[in-house]
């Protein structure tokens, strides 16, 4: 046997279905066996009761007149043939008197004096015929009379045990039958689940060895097979994606790290050079300052972020109006708003409560304002909102009128350092809107970009909708 | 001043020192906790920097352990961690400022020198003057050169911070810590934007200016 059946023989399917086809096997044979008790005992037990009367008889005969008369009895019933049944009288010298059997073999009778035996058929009158055999079985009793004469009466069972032992037979060999249908169903049926399973072994196999491609084949029965395909599947998305998001972090990091590192070297190079003026080197080493200090912030970004994603940033969480974070923002921003020439409004509904941490929802909504400053044009609005939602959430909401986020796009700013093609040039780390996202799980609620009300011709584009929702405290207690 | 550093790391303290004498102060060092106790206890000190992860003795045991001696020397403790709660547990513990590493060394010198301030007995002030610039804290009313400045109510905190530490810079951080209570960095200029807009206010109509941008640190108000 190849390596691979001898470990196909040690799979648990093969095992289990081995198991139970030897448990159905047992089980048909004791059902089949059960039968052939009932059956055959009936068949045998009818013969005996026969026997029985007719030992009866002949005792009445032997009563009324002695061996004579039995005899004659026996004579009577065996002359030319055709008896019910089977007689022996033999003189207590072992010579047979009359009968229509020759001889008596030596049998040790049962308990209840039955003797079964196999004699040979004096006439073929009655013969069969089948295979011309005339070895024929009898059943019977044997009778010590007085005075040491021996009386058999028996009937002819052959065809009666032929029947039970073709039974038996036939038992035996369902038996084995249902052995071995359930044998090869348990191998095909094992060999399947082994070979789906081993499909899956590969997948995994193939994993390991770092190819993250493949996936288990799954044939949507639902069967507890397609559902481990399907579990194994999802988890290799996820692994897949977190893969990517770190290798594309790592990425991003070297990128956007790069820049500044690069621009920051390039100045502190200038102001070592001896020509340099003085004013330009010193000019040069502040900018070079101002550079660390942009890379430390993006340093800061990604550790504050680490840390809320992790679920380590332990938030104070306690309960707030959600109302005083909003009009504190709206009064630090909105100078900014006009300074850049854009029109900002606020509508804050007062009286809601959740829980919260100030800081937290302070920093997300900061970084929301911050994007809609930084991207909206001269001459759009932004605007704060915070209201109760339909559904009793509270809801926060920036909308600006400038350029928007293509719909492919908005699910992948929230992405660790995604930044837009056209947000390059601008400053920023790339990690603002990962850090609202981070925020708002911290705090059970929903971020979600949308389109805003912009006009997309004549105008800047559709505008952007950013809410924050957050389940409503429940009333205080 | 004087200005006792505790922290383990030597260069990193080397390089506060250095920039504290450049500015005029006088800097003690001690290399971890125990030693700053004593040292903190052996002399006056105008203000403590004490980091916050030391060996033998923390940061925050050794605030602690100064401040059950009754020792109400100002302290700006310095931490790698710097999440809120952290700055909470460091506040709780007994320390008056607390500042996240990395930071720029303006930053630290700006907290250092508004510490010390803290000590000047300005419990019962109710009035600030700057110059000819004038705040009453009871009334909430600003007038310069007899003239009525009317105020938003953020805008009177902003120059209340400023008035009470004349002659000092400070910061942008430092600004959005303690007029705002916001402990993150906006991307945006957002306290350039309003200290422009209370500038409009206070300085514009008038012919000498008292509130001065200081390159790379932040604003000093000055008469």
């Amino acid at each position: 046997m190849t390596a691979r059946g001898a470990a196909f023989l040690r799979t648990t399917a093969f095992r289990q279905t081995l198991l139970s086809a030897a448990l159905f096997a047992l089980s048909s044979f004791v059902t089949l066996g059960f039968v052939y008790a009932a059956s055959a005992g009936m068949v045998l037990r009818r013969a005996d009761t026969a026997i029985n009367e007719e030992v009866v008889a002949l005792d009445a005969s032997f009563q009324a007149g002695g061996i004579r008369t039995v005899n004659r009895y026996i004579l009577e019933r065996t002359v030319g043939g055709g008896a019910d049944y089977l007689y022996l009288l033999v003189h207590p010298t072992g010579r047979s008197l009359s009968g229509n059997l020759t001889y008596l073999p030596e049998v040790q009778p049962d308990d209840e004096g039955r003797v079964q035996f196999t004699y040979r058929r004096p006439a073929a009158g009655d013969n069969d015929g089948e295979d011309g055999k005339d070895d024929r079985t009898a059943r019977g009793r044997i009778i010590e009379l007085p005075s040491g004469y021996r009386l058999y009466v028996g009937l002819d069972v052959d065809e009666e045990t032929r029947l039970v032992s073709r039974m038996l037979n036939t038992i035996l060999a369902a038996s084995a039958l249902a052995l071995a249908l359930g044998v090869a169903t348990g191998i095909f049926v094992s060999r399947r689940f082994a070979r789906r399973l081993d499909r899956i072994n590969t997948v995994a196999r193939r994993v390991k060895a770092g190819d993250l491609q493949p996936r288990a084949p799954r044939n949507f029965t639902g069967d507890e097979l397609d559902e481990l395909s399907e579990n194994f599947n999802n988890m290799l998305d996820r692994v897949e994606a977190l893969m990517h998001r770190m290798r594309h972090t790592g990425d991003s990091i070297a990128h956007d790290l790069r820049t500044p590192l690069t621009r920051m070297r390039n100045r502190l190079d200038e102001a070592l050079r001896e020509e340099a003026a003085p004013g330009s080197r010193e000019q040069a080493l502040e900018r070079a300052v101002a550079d660390t200090d942009e890379l430390l912030g993006i340093f800061n970004a990604i550790l504050s972020l680490s840390r809320l994603e992790a679920g380590e940033s332990r938030a104070s969480i306690q309960r707030l109006d959600p109302a005083d974070i909003a009009a504190d923002l709206a009064e630090l921003y909105e100078p900014v708003c006009e300074d850049e020439g854009l029109a900002f409004n606020s509508e804050i509904q007062g009286g809601l409560s959740m829980l919260g941490d100030r800081g937290l929802l302070s920093q997300a909504l900061a970084n929301i304002l911050d994007n809609a400053v930084k991207y909206t044009p001269t001459g759009e609005a932004v605007t704060l909102r915070l209201r109760e939602t339909g559904d009793g959430r509270i809801e926060f909401s920036v909308t600006d009128t400038g350029p928007g986020i293509p719909e492919a796009d908005r699910d992948r700013v929230t992405q660790r350092f995604v930044r837009l093609d056209n947000s390059r040039t601008q400053p920023g780390s790339g990690l603002g809107l990962s850090l609202v996202q981070a925020i708002v799980d911290v705090h059970n609620g929903e971020f979600a970009l949308a389109e805003g009300p912009g006009v997309v011709s004549g105008g800047h584009g559709p505008g952007l909708r950013a809410s924050l929702c957050f389940p409503k405290a429940a009333a205080e207690s | 001043m004087r200005i006792l550093i505790v922290e383990d790391d030597r260069e990193a303290a080397s390089y506060i020192r250095k920039g504290l004498r450049e500015s005029g102060h006088v800097a003690d060092h001690a290399g971890d906790g125990e030693e700053g106790l004593e040292m903190a206890r052996a002399a006056e000190y105008d203000v403590l920097v004490v980091d916050r992860m030391m060996p033998r003795m923390d940061g925050l045991s050794m605030v602690a352990a100064l401040r059950s001696d009754d020792d109400r020397t100002p302290v700006l403790i310095l931490s790698a961690l710097g999440e809120v709660d952290d700055r909470v547990e460091g506040l709780k513990a007994g320390g008056d400022d607390y500042l996240v590493k990395p930071y720029a060394f303006a930053e630290l010198l700006a907290r250092v020198e508004a510490l010390a301030r803290r000590r000047d007995p300005d419990t019962v002030r109710t009035k600030l003057v700057v110059g000819d610039l004038e705040m009453d804290l009871l009334a909430r009313t600003v007038v310069r050169e007899g003239e009525d400045i009317l105020l938003q109510p953020r805008e009177f905190r902003l120059l209340e911070f400023l008035m009470k530490h004349s002659g000092q810079v400070v910061t942008r951080t430092m600004l959005l810590e303690k007029v705002w209570d916001y402990h993150f960095d906006p991307q945006t200029n957002v306290i350039d934007v309003h200290i422009s807009r209370l500038r409009s206010k206070i300085d514009k109509p008038f012919p000498r200016s008292l509130l001065h941008t200081v390159r790379g640190a932040g604003y000093r108000l000055q008469a």
